[in-house]
């Protein structure tokens, strides 16, 4: 990839790139209202159960109850993976191509954080009471939380995720902060000169930041492989067939990049067009990201298919039941949507001619999203819907508030990452001088 | 006298901005100078030969500190009011559940340390930050030198190492 001829110089990085600042495109407008009428929408309705309770739900009974809010909570947090695994991992293994798309791929992650907080934070129903029950002071039964539940690993798992991607996320910016305030004028230049820090962009500077950098993608490195393995857990630890098993943290991990991946291209392709940014996100970075999907997708089918295999060879009834049944039982449409989605239709990428087709791609990529939504679906509704007490077993479909709550969680996220592309660089400026051509004399000491 | 009262070379291109860095390390004359890059070209940083950033140590101590507090939080609590929860005895006994608490706190201490060394040793935030030249966030590299005049030594110096700029800084 060293060996791409670049038809910009680095001289055109911040005039064209930061041209999102100015007008947008009309399609931007369009984008941004519909993301905000369905938000609306989602807070009313939000507003509304939180006033006469969660019975509202269809699907709020027993077995599942917050079926919904969970997978979409597993969902977000999925998605934020990508972002930090092309910012950190890639960073550490100095794969080119994250630095045209990890400045947008970590917004994703922290918006897409966001949307995963907003589950647990609603399926309280009366949420003005849950601050106590999230800091319970006066904690007048000096009774503690129970430090071996996973859910409570799980707290704490999402919170450190949340704050080192915002901490990278922010640091990365500062030194592009400072190029705008540079080029902009008025109230603008003080608001981005207050956000820039006071950044001036010294070899001094660069030095601290650099090592600073480095280590924070060091953290953040083994930080995104347990942050999943984590949310995993809430499941694998309990004794439920179908959840306790050990290949929940790999396969979740998997899962996790897939679609954040997914997502990552989802995003981009039209951002890239609306902002014109198709010499600086080019189609091998954009190549690049397919490939690491379709790498992950066969983990992922590698995953689905084991799971199956040791649920038969394991010999246990209960399990093979579960098994058997999210493939043949009455919510076999969500199994195979989630193999076609995940595993059949991410298989046309063998073909490079495919990989460059950017129709199929996003189809493909926006299936993908919608096979991980039901893949996580899929395994908590099979764990709950008929536990051990067959008295307790049941049916459930999600009705109208569960899909318009998941559909305001995207609304929210849409409407986060285009006020981002909006108002920030959409591709890291300093990061993206990096990789064009160093700008030489052609004659002199050449450095190193 | 403002401590932004000096010179600064503007250059065009790495490699003399690199060569001229490297001439001036250490000359008495450039005492205290900053060199301008627009990104972080390793090139640059070898050039002025900094020493290692002590950023490492920010790092080192804000992680072991979340490791600390990871598994103390726990074993506090327990020591505080211990209960058995699912048969397992808390405290020591339950050291494996403990680990996720250590890695995680370590992970989210370090980062946060690690944050607050960048902005120390960058001296940032600075509200008073003084902005020499809007190109050098842009595609344009510098070296500044404070106290020097556009008609003195220093500006003579780094017109002949290549600068395409020389303009005096207040």
């Amino acid at each position: 990839m060293s060996e791409i001829k670049w038809e910009k110089s680095i001289s055109d990085v911040n005039s064209e790139i930061l041209v999102n600042l100015g007008k947008p495109h009309k399609m931007f407008y369009v984008a941004l209202a519909v993301a905000v009428t369905f938000l609306l929408i989602a807070v009313g309705m939000v507003a509304y159960h939180t006033c006469v309770g969660l019975g509202v739900w269809k699907g709020f009974a027993p077995p599942t109850y917050w079926l919904v809010d969970i997978t979409n909570f597993v969902f977000w947090v999925g998605i934020g993976h990508a972002g930090t695994l092309i910012s950190a991992i890639l960073f550490l293994f100095r794969a080119q191509w994250r630095n045209t798309v990890n400045r947008s791929a970590e917004a994703m992650t922290i918006f897409a954080v966001i949307c995963a907080a907003v589950f647990p934070a609603i399926h309280m129903g009366r949420m003005y009471l849950g601050a106590y029950w999230a800091l319970p002071l006066p904690n007048t039964n000096n009774l503690w939380v129970n430090f071996r539940s996973p859910l409570f690993w799980d707290v704490c798992a999402i919170s450190t995720y949340f704050t080192t991607s915002l901490l990278f996320w922010y640091m990365g910016l500062i030194p592009d902060l400072g190029s705008i305030r540079d080029r902009v004028t008025g109230i603008k230049k003080v608001v981005y000169g207050i956000l820039s820090f006071g950044w001036r962009g010294t070899a001094r500077q660069w030095h601290h930041y650099e090592t600073g950098y480095g280590f924070l993608a060091a953290l953040a490195t083994p930080l995104v492989l347990s942050v999943h393995s984590i949310v995993s857990w809430d499941f694998a630890m309990s004794i439920q067939p179908g959840w306790h098993t050990t290949i929940f943290p790999p396969y979740f991990v998997a899962g996790a990049i897939l679609s954040g991946c997914a997502m990552v291209y989802t995003l981009l392709l039209p951002i890239r067009w609306m902002f014109n940014l198709e010499k600086f996100i080019r189609d091998d970075h954009l190549e690049a990201c397919i490939k690491l999907t379709l790498l992950t997708s066969t983990i992922v089918f590698y995953a689905y298919g084991i799971e199956f295999f040791i649920a038969w060879y394991s010999g246990n009834v209960y399990e093979w039941a579960i098994f058997a049944k999210r493939a043949a039982g009455p919510y076999s449409f969500y199994f195979w949507t989630m193999i076609f989605c995940n595993c059949i239709f991410p298989l046309v990428w063998w073909s490079k001619t495919m990989r460059l087709n950017k129709k199929v791609c996003y189809v493909v990529c926006v299936l993908i999203n919608v096979g991980m939504w039901f893949e996580r679906y899929n395994i908590i509704l099979s764990g709950l819907v008929e536990d051990f007490l067959p008295g307790s077993w049941g049916h459930s479909e999600p009705g109208f508030w569960e899909i318009g709550l998941t559909i305001g969680s995207f609304a929210l996220f849409f409407t986060f990452f285009l006020l981002f592309c909006k108002f920030f660089p959409i591709v890291s400026l300093s990061e993206i001088k990096l990789i064009m051509p160093k700008p030489m004399s052609g004659h002199g000491k050449g450095g190193h | 006298m403002s401590k932004s009262r000096g010179v600064l070379g503007l250059f065009k291109h790495l490699d003399t901005v690199c060569n001229a860095a490297e001439k001036v390390r250490g000359r008495h004359d450039f005492k205290d100078h900053e060199v301008f890059s627009p990104t972080s070209y390793h090139e640059i940083e070898h050039s002025c030969a900094y020493p290692p950033s002590p950023v490492r140590w920010f790092t080192f101590v804000g992680a072991m500190t979340g490791t600390v507090t990871g598994f103390a939080l726990a074993l506090l609590c327990d020591w505080d009011w211990p209960i058995v929860v699912g048969g397992k005895t808390p405290g020591i006994y339950s050291l494996p559940a403990y680990v996720i608490l250590g890695f995680e706190f370590t992970i989210l201490f370090g980062a946060i340390a690690t944050v607050i060394g960048v902005l120390v040793m960058c001296r940032l935030p600075n509200p008073k930050a003084t902005i020499f030249d809007n190109r050098l966030t842009d595609d344009m590299f510098g070296i500044w030198v404070p106290g020097a005049t556009v008609d003195g030594p220093q500006a003579k110096f780094l017109k002949e190492a290549g600068a395409v700029e020389i303009k005096a800084t207040h």
